[in-house]
């Protein structure tokens, strides 16, 4: 019996799903993480490193591997990327200046191999901000009818703030995963 | 689960140490023995000899071979750094040339040619990534430089061939008469190329841009909580009364900004010799050099690729001050100011990049009003 054969079975037994959430600095994904969690998210210092956080979600277990954003540790990203079941890109729709990084950004991450058969969770977060870009613009913006036609994939605009439209995403997310992985159940 | 994992890894390395190992203590004996070893073996089998005689051949081959990469870098590693590196620099040369060429007679090359070298630089970015597991850390940084390099100059090429277009409202009739030839051929090709930030820059967010030595008063209050964005100004004087949700700064020159309380988070890029006076939950400070930030924050300010940049706390005062602040939660004295995270210095000791600012050089309370403009 292979290694591989040895985790998907174990996974299975645990319906553990393991999601990488990233995006440029300033977009949210701490918050977001400490919401779903129903953990305050008053004080959230900018992440230096990466936070991981285990939660219960329906009948499921998440890790959710939320890594900084930095400049200086996007170079990193690509260490976490091996076994994701569930990537999440989570976007500030109200900084506009920085669409095209985060554009730019994407599209490199989406290149890589060791992801290629993960589902794909846009977050367009802020929405609760004034001026903030809808999550149809967004979508535009980042061009994501381009992307490869396998890829499993779904924008969905929230506000990490006030906790509107976490839930939708995440539903869809682990939706989405579970049909993949365990089509036994 | 996790514990199995870790002990499979733990038992492949092992394995993977031990061959190391293996090769090291045997290979050096092994060659250099091979010309008496191989005479000694003449009377045997022919067969057997050839095969011994194989891999003696092969074993050297592989000294050889290890013996040239451990000249140019210490580590042993299982891919080839310098074929790596070899193949890196002549695409790097073929790169420049080109660029300089482009640069020197703009005239005779087009935008199609831009587009060949930028794809060059594309298939460099690609090289690296694809080496990037096996190479020294110190090889992916200085060619991961490298290209920032080589686009920035490719950047630079190409605003000469193509000079970016100024947003203005400028009527169709003053379009000039005398258009040349390439830019006219580059113009009918460009509607793909307008980057959408210039698009989405159209969209009105409030704030200032594109000012140069005038002081900016705005008053938030009573207006819809949004993003305040400030951009590109020069020797200018910013005073932001009342809450915003969240501030948006971006190449600053010579300025001081003093602002109320922003509830989400302040994001500053590119600022040179400038005063900020800011209260926010979050602050990010990338490309500051130079600068005092009189800050109030919940949670711990970051820099990224600053330095000179020196911190106090907060002080500013208008009147009303006191509520905004408390209806940010941004009240209380947290003394984060003085707890910054610099991303380029991830050690122990202070980073050289920020300070803290001397008491007897730090400004009082400032104080400002709707009546400053």
């Amino acid at each position: 019996m292979g290694l591989l054969s040895i985790i998907r079975k174990i996974k299975r037994k645990e319906k553990e799903m393991r999601i990488l959430m990233v995006g440029l600095d300033n977009s949210g994904k701490t918050t977001i993480v400490l919401k779903i969690n129903g953990e305050d998210t008053s004080v959230i210092s900018p992440t230096l490193g990466f936070n991981i956080k285990t939660i219960s979600y329906q009948k499921y277990t998440l890790n959710i591997w939320d890594v900084g954003g930095q400049k200086t540790i996007r170079a990193y990203w690509r260490n976490y990327f091996e076994q994701t079941d569930g990537l999440i890109w989570v976007v500030d729709s109200s900084d506009l200046r920085r669409l095209d990084d985060c554009r730019n950004e994407l599209h490199n991450l989406l290149k890589e191999e060791r992801l290629s058969g993960a589902s794909l969770l846009i977050f367009a977060n802020k929405q609760d901000i004034q001026g903030a870009l809808s999550p149809s613009e967004i979508a535009k913006v980042l061009n994501l009818d381009a992307m490869d036609k396998t890829r499993h994939w779904k924008i969905v605009g929230c506000s990490a703030y006030t906790g509107e439209g976490l839930l939708e995403g995440f539903d869809w997310l682990v939706q989405d995963i579970a049909s993949r992985i365990y089509v036994l159940d | 689960m996790i514990k199995v994992l870790i002990s499979l890894i733990g038992v492949l390395n092992l394995l993977g140490f031990g061959q190391n190992f293996f090769y090291r203590k045997n290979w050096l004996p092994e060659s250099d023995a091979s010309n008496p070893s191989s005479m000694s073996n003449q009377n045997l089998d022919p067969s057997i000899h050839k095969k011994h005689q194989a891999m003696l051949e092969r074993l050297s081959n592989r000294h050889q071979a290890r013996a040239r990469s451990k000249e140019s870098d210490s580590c042993p590693s299982f891919e080839s750094t310098d074929s790596f590196l070899a193949r890196f620099s002549e695409l790097k040369q073929s790169i420049t040339s080109e660029l300089t060429q482009i640069e020197q007679t703009p005239e005779s090359f087009t935008k199609a040619d831009l587009d060949n070298v930028s794809a060059q630089v594309s298939e460099l970015e690609k090289l690296v990534a694809e080496n990037s597991y096996h190479l020294p850390s110190y090889e992916v940084r200085a060619s991961l430089k490298t290209i920032a390099d080589l686009k920035e100059s490719l950047e630079k090429v190409a605003l000469k061939l193509v000079p970016r277009k100024k947003f203005s409202f400028k009527g169709k009739a003053s379009k000039p008469s005398q258009p040349v030839a390439a830019v006219e051929k580059v113009k009918n090709e460009k509607p793909d190329l307008v980057p959408s930030e210039t698009r989405s820059f159209v969209l009105d967010t409030s704030g200032f841009r594109d000012r140069k030595g005038e002081v900016l008063v705005e008053n938030l209050k009573g207006k819809d909580m949004g993003e305040f964005m400030l951009s590109d100004l020069v020797s200018c004087d910013v005073r932001l009364m009342g809450r915003s949700r969240a501030i948006f700064i971006h190449r600053l020159r010579n300025c001081k900004v003093y602002a109320g309380p922003a509830l989400g988070s302040v994001l500053i890029d590119d600022v040179e010799d400038c005063v900020f006076v800011l209260a926010s939950h979050q602050i990010r400070i990338h490309n500051a050099k130079r600068c005092d930030f009189y800050l109030r924050v919940r949670s711990r300010p970051i820099i990224e690729d600053s330095n000179c940049v020196r911190f106090a706390p907060y002080c500013l005062q208008y009147d009303g001050i006191e509520d905004d602040l408390r209806e940010s939660r941004l009240d209380e004295e947290t003394g984060n100011w003085e707890n910054v995270d610099d991303f380029k210095w991830l050690r122990a000791v202070q980073s050289p990049n920020w300070s803290i600012l001397p008491e007897n050089e730090r400004m009082s309370d400032f104080r400002i009003s709707s009546a400053d403009g």
